[in-house]
């Protein structure tokens, strides 16, 4: 089974290889095994760290695979962006040159370096094997971290970004680097990048412009690529979208790769962010949703993350949809529902595949209605799961642990929507 | 004889009828009757001291005397952009460099600015093509500056001069291509005329607010910054001859150069002299002519400023003309002339 904890000092080798491949570059992991090694203490003593507000904490998060122990990939979180430096963007401005004698009025872009988002939270170094590109996985790695800032607000701003690559042809070439830095720093933009070790040094200040630059006057190939993001960053450009970031308002001075943004409140991963009890899968006697809830019949795959004991954890498991209230042999024993009384009993539906043992051929009937009623009420939600996703996520029955669907189309919009 | 003389109101018909001649490039000089009858009247104001700072202009006329023909004008204006703001690009240096990687640029920027306010403009050349013969251009446009070295008091401190810009095979302008056409939004021979009548307020709103990289435009546009067209090119020869330069200011729609330079400066304002005439036979002073340099030759007077070429130079403290010659520019024996004489043999100005 696949999960996501935080990165330690041990993960340094398998780290190491994955800087070394990825390709293209990724800024955020050094190549060099000290400064890698510094990224990782750093990153696990800002997990171990008390923070009750952004600092200079780096938080580096890898996916491994439980049966083998292989690392399959990287991401992680700059609690705040330049935090000793400032971070430099263009911010992408409209402005009206209109006359009314003329009958002009038109929209022009200028793109403007910016520090607004220095001090802001960065998502930063998604690195995935490229074997697992295509699947859940890579949901998985990008939105765990949105799982840890919803479980850690204090830890993190409020507006949150994520810098993508820009795109490059074959060569490596950067139409917008050509059309604007080259101008600026007579360079490749690979040697500037490595030059720079993660684009926030403050030599970038002295070289590049000061006065706002028009986009209209720029080559067509570089206005065509402004905000586009590189093939290689597709993925992570859908993943941050199907999560609520939002494009346009910033581009990277480099490349003109796109910056999104996002309020960490309104992403998805916090919104429909919900609390339920690790319940044993199979041990369900029943389960019991509200009436005409939002694809309450069925089961869905969602993000599950442990809550605040031990490290971070955070899995894919389906789990049924919606809030649905679960009777176990306990709750029906406090509710003074003995097994005896008890007409029938199923399993919920859409629990995690092959962890329910099959029903009795003789529960098929439903619970009596004011229990049903009464079970809402106690308004206990329940993750089923099996012994290998309790495993990983390092919980017990009876240990909360926070929900998100994967895709928030296939389910409810939000917690709220569906209790 | 061939003379410049300020223009006067029985000249209007002349005027249209040569403004027939001139193509799309002199926006300043079309054949509009009111327009020309407007400019006649303001240099008629400027002359009697009846017109304020900011309408104050001179027009002149290059006529034939011979046949009556009117073959060209000139114009200079005393302040520009005292009443309606003139624009120009400055073109700044910017230096980027960073010590730590070895890097240090140099790039341009044009900046939107009003630092030619107030200065005399030399303006409105034009010049009929039948009468584009060796030195008449040169007469036509240097007579201005004799103008002014004689009335000195009635100019500011500096002058400039704007050329037209570069035009590519197509006529279009490349620079108005990739910066002004994104702005404006309209033609350039629109915008041109706009601009040119005085209807200005469409450039504030719509021109760029913020300086403009020239290194970041396409290599046509770059080349285009500071260059002359191909055809104001001898004009542009001339001014630098009489002293002006270009010092980083540029036309804002084409980005052709403005040359500029202190009024003191002007060569003829430092080396033309004032001398008493005395008249002689024509045989007596034309005998040597292949050795004599041609002359720039005017009168003193504001209100009938007449300027001529002829051959020859001061000699024992006095000037030479030819009775004929005298008449043609309504000077006596014995009046003051001013005299610039080219120190050494003109070119093909």
């Amino acid at each position: 089974m696949l999960f996501v904890r935080p990165g330690r000092l041990a993960d340094l080798d398998a780290l190491q290889q994955m800087a070394r491949t990825a390709q293209p570059v990724l800024h955020s992991l050094p190549h060099d095994r000290h400064a890698l090694e510094a990224r990782l203490a750093l990153s696990e003593d800002s997990f171990r760290a008390q923070a009750d507000f952004p600092g200079e904490e780096f938080y580096l998060f890898v996916l491994e695979d439980s049966a083998t122990g292989k690392l399959l990939g990287t991401a992680s979180i700059v609690a705040a962006a330049g935090y000793s430096e400032p971070f430099y963007v263009f911010r992408n401005d409209a402005l009206i040159h209109a006359s009314r004698e003329l009958h002009v009025n038109r929209k022009i872009h200028a793109l403007t370096m910016s520090h607004e988002l220095t001090g802001k939270s960065r998502l930063a170094g998604f690195y995935i094997e490229p074997g697992l590109r295509g699947d859940a996985a890579a949901h998985l790695l990008s939105r765990a971290r949105m799982m840890y800032i919803a479980a850690n607000r204090k830890r993190f701003t409020s507006e949150i970004f994520s810098l993508l690559l820009g795109v490059t042809d074959e060569a490596g070439v950067s139409p917008f680097w050509e059309a604007v830095g080259r101008k600026f720093f007579g360079r490749n933009f690979a040697d500037i990048e490595v030059q720079s070790g993660g684009r926030s040094n403050t030599f970038i200040a002295e070289v590049m412009p000061s006065y706002p630059i028009y986009v209209p006057l720029l080559p067509e190939a570089a206005q065509r690529v402004l905000g586009e993001p590189d093939e290689h960053a597709l993925l992570a450009y859908e993943i941050h979208l199907d999560e609520g970031f939002e494009t346009d308002r910033y581009v990277d001075i480099f490349d003109a790769g796109p910056v999104l943004t996002a309020q960490v409140e309104r992403i998805a991963s916090v919104r429909c962010n919900e609390t339920r009890t690790v319940q044993t899968a199979g041990e369900l006697l029943e389960a019991v949703t509200p009436p005409g809830a939002v694809g309450a019949s069925g089961g869905a795959t969602y993000m599950v993350a442990n809550n605040s004991r031990g490290d971070f954890r955070c899995v894919l498991a389906e789990l049924p949809v919606g809030r649905t209230a679960g009777l176990t042999a306990e709750l029906a024993a406090g509710l003074g529902v003995g097994p005896t009384e008890r007409p029938a009993a199923r399993p919920a539906a859409g629990l995690a595949a092959g962890s329910s043992t099959p029903p009795p051929a003789d529960s098929r009937a439903a619970l009596p209605l004011d229990l049903q009623a009464e079970l809402l009420a106690a308004r206990i939600a329940f993750a089923p799961l099996d012994a290998a996703t309790r495993a990983a996520l390092d919980v017990r029955e009876g240990d909360t642990v926070r929900c998100v669907v994967l895709h928030p189309d296939s389910g409810p919009l939000s917690a709220e929507d569906a209790s | 004889m061939i003379v410049v003389r300020v223009v006067q109101t029985g000249d209007v018909d002349a005027l249209v009828a040569l403004a027939q001649e001139t193509g799309p490039g002199l926006t300043s000089f079309k054949p509009d009757r009111a327009a020309l009858a407007a400019r006649i009247g303001r240099t008629c104001r400027t002359l009697e001291d009846r017109a304020a700072p900011h309408e104050q202009g001179y027009f002149f006329v290059m006529e034939d005397t011979g046949s009556g023909d009117i073959a060209g004008v000139c114009g200079i204006e005393t302040a520009v952009g005292l009443d309606q703001p003139f624009y120009n690009y400055r073109v700044s240096t910017v230096v980027h460099a960073s010590q730590q990687l070895g890097i240090w640029t140099l790039m341009r920027a044009l900046n939107i600015s009003h630092d030619l306010t107030g200065y005399a403009e030399v303006c409105s050349l034009f010049l009929s093509p039948r009468y584009r013969t060796h030195g008449v251009g040169g007469l036509l446009s240097r007579s201005r500056f004799l103008f002014i070295a004689q009335f000195r008091e009635r100019f500011p401190q500096r002058i400039c001069a704007e050329m037209r810009g570069h035009f590519d095979a197509e006529g279009t302008s490349p620079f108005w291509r990739a910066v002004g056409s994104h702005f404006y939004q309209i033609d350039f021979n629109a915008a041109d005329y706009l601009s040119s009548h005085g209807r200005k307020s469409f450039l504030a709103e719509l021109m760029p607010r913020f300086p403009v990289y020239v290194e970041l435009l396409p290599e046509q546009a770059q080349e285009c910054v500071g260059l002359t067209h191909a055809d104001t090119l001898p004009a542009r020869k001339m001014l630098e001859a009489e002293g002006l330069r270009y010092e980083n200011h540029v036309d804002i729609f084409d980005a052709g150069p403005v040359l500029e330079c202190h009024i003191a400066d002007l060569r003829t304002v430092r080396e033309s002299v004032v001398v008493p005439l005395e008249i002689v036979a024509p045989d007596a002073r034309r005998d040597d002519a292949r050795d004599v340099p041609r002359s720039l030759v005017s009168n003193t007077s504001l209100d009938d400023f007449r300027c001529g070429a002829v051959a020859g130079r001061v000699e024992q403290g006095v000037f030479r003309l030819s009775a004929d010659e005298a008449a043609a520019l309504r000077v006596k024996a014995g009046d003051p002339v001013r005299v610039m004489t080219p120190k050494h043999k003109q070119g093909t100005s």
